[in-house]
């Protein structure tokens, strides 16, 4: 959609608003690719961080806890269903890029909300799960394991209730008349990165002994 | 696939726009990619069980296992639903640059912190087990395997 070069603008009038890069990617595009790479080496920080401590829950001099692990708490099964609201949730994310590609507006509408509603329902599930923890006994100031656990999930929660609002205003603006293809695309690159980030904690955190 | 930027959806006349302005995969090709990533994430998941099923051992083979299904589902999901696959190549290249330059800085970091050969100690900087008893000093005492908590907690 953005791929768009010099050679290929010759000879066209172009409207006011157009505009062309030297790399061919439109600004937003590359902007947002670049925040994302900024995003992974936070993440990574954070996975590497949890995967120093879970082994050693309440026994890091100087600081509080108790050695209940979070590895004991998890709930496979629960947390496999929401992995699978996710990953249904990046398959209506591509079809409503296809979408409005094809310029059709309803079905594009139609996926970005059935979108927003896969991430809420996941949303729903980690509250559920983070509440189930906290009754366990284990909190975000139980044990460095713990914190770095709420943390990291927590974190990647934040990322999924930014792409829900996104997701939702940019429905909203279909109304308006004032959406542009890109637009859908780029809201599609976050959301398929914060599904890409929780394939990684679902396999490194949850799935890994 | 080159394509005017100012196609404003909502204020074009569809009619006028016959072509396909998708750059991407078809929707069926999108439905073959999701149900190929059902299926890792449900091997992914079968091995929970593994242990149950086949005994302790299993997790010899589910570990491995689980780090290339992992692999696999995110580059199925970069390549094809971010679309790297179909995009221009100098974001797969700012793509691929950040992945191996995050993974090396954290295996680094990893491995600095005794990740590989966690002794379930106390400390970050203890020598592995088999060390620790050769120079029998007090960290061999205090290794009781990772993750067991059997120290007392700090309060």
């Amino acid at each position: 959609m953005a791929d768009v070069t010099y050679s290929d603008l010759a000879g066209h009038d172009l409207p006011a608003e157009a505009h062309v890069t030297s790399t061919g990617i439109s600004n937003e595009k590359l902007g947002m690719w670049v925040y994302l790479a900024s995003d992974c080496l936070l993440f990574g920080g954070m996975i590497s961080t949890y995967l120093i401590y879970k082994n050693r829950p309440g026994e890091i001099e100087g600081l509080a806890g108790n050695a209940d692990k979070m590895s004991d708490h998890f709930d496979i099964p629960f947390t496999s269903m929401t992995s699978f609201i996710l990953l249904m949730s990046s398959l209506t994310m591509v079809l409503a890029v296809n979408s409005i590609a094809r310029k059709d507006l309803t079905r594009t509408r139609m996926w970005l909300v059935a979108t927003a509603v896969l991430g809420s329902l996941f949303l729903g599930g980690q509250v559920y799960e983070f509440t189930e923890f906290v009754h366990a006994g284990l909190g975000f100031t139980t044990n460095v394991a713990s914190s770095a656990f709420f943390a990291l999930t927590g974190l990647h929660g934040v990322h999924v209730a930014v792409g829900v609002i996104m997701l939702l205003v940019t429905v909203a603006l279909s109304f308006r008349r004032r959406i542009h293809p890109e637009s859908v695309e780029v809201v599609g690159l976050y959301w398929h990165f914060v599904d890409i980030v929780w394939v990684l904690i679902f396999t490194i955190i949850y799935l890994i002994p | 696939m080159s394509t005017p930027m100012t196609d404003v959806v909502g204020t074009a006349d569809p009619s006028e726009h016959s072509d396909d302005h998708t750059h991407g995969a078809s929707d069926k090709q999108y439905f073959q990619v999701f149900w190929v990533l059902v299926v890792l994430t449900a091997l992914e998941v079968s091995t929970y069980w593994w242990e149950d099923w086949f005994g302790e051992s299993a997790h010899k083979v589910a570990v491995p296992l689980l780090i290339v299904l992992m692999l696999v589902k995110f580059f199925l999901v970069a390549l094809f639903f971010m679309h790297l696959k179909f995009d221009n190549p100098m974001l797969r290249r700012i793509f691929w640059f950040g992945a191996i330059v995050a993974m090396a800085v954290y295996a680094g970091a990893l491995t600095a912190m005794n990740f590989w050969q966690d002794s379930g100690t106390t400390r970050f900087n203890d020598p592995p087990p088999a060390h620790s008893s050769q120079i029998g000093g007090s960290d061999a005492e205090a290794t009781p395997g990772a993750g067991s908590g059997t120290t007392e907690s700090g309060g």
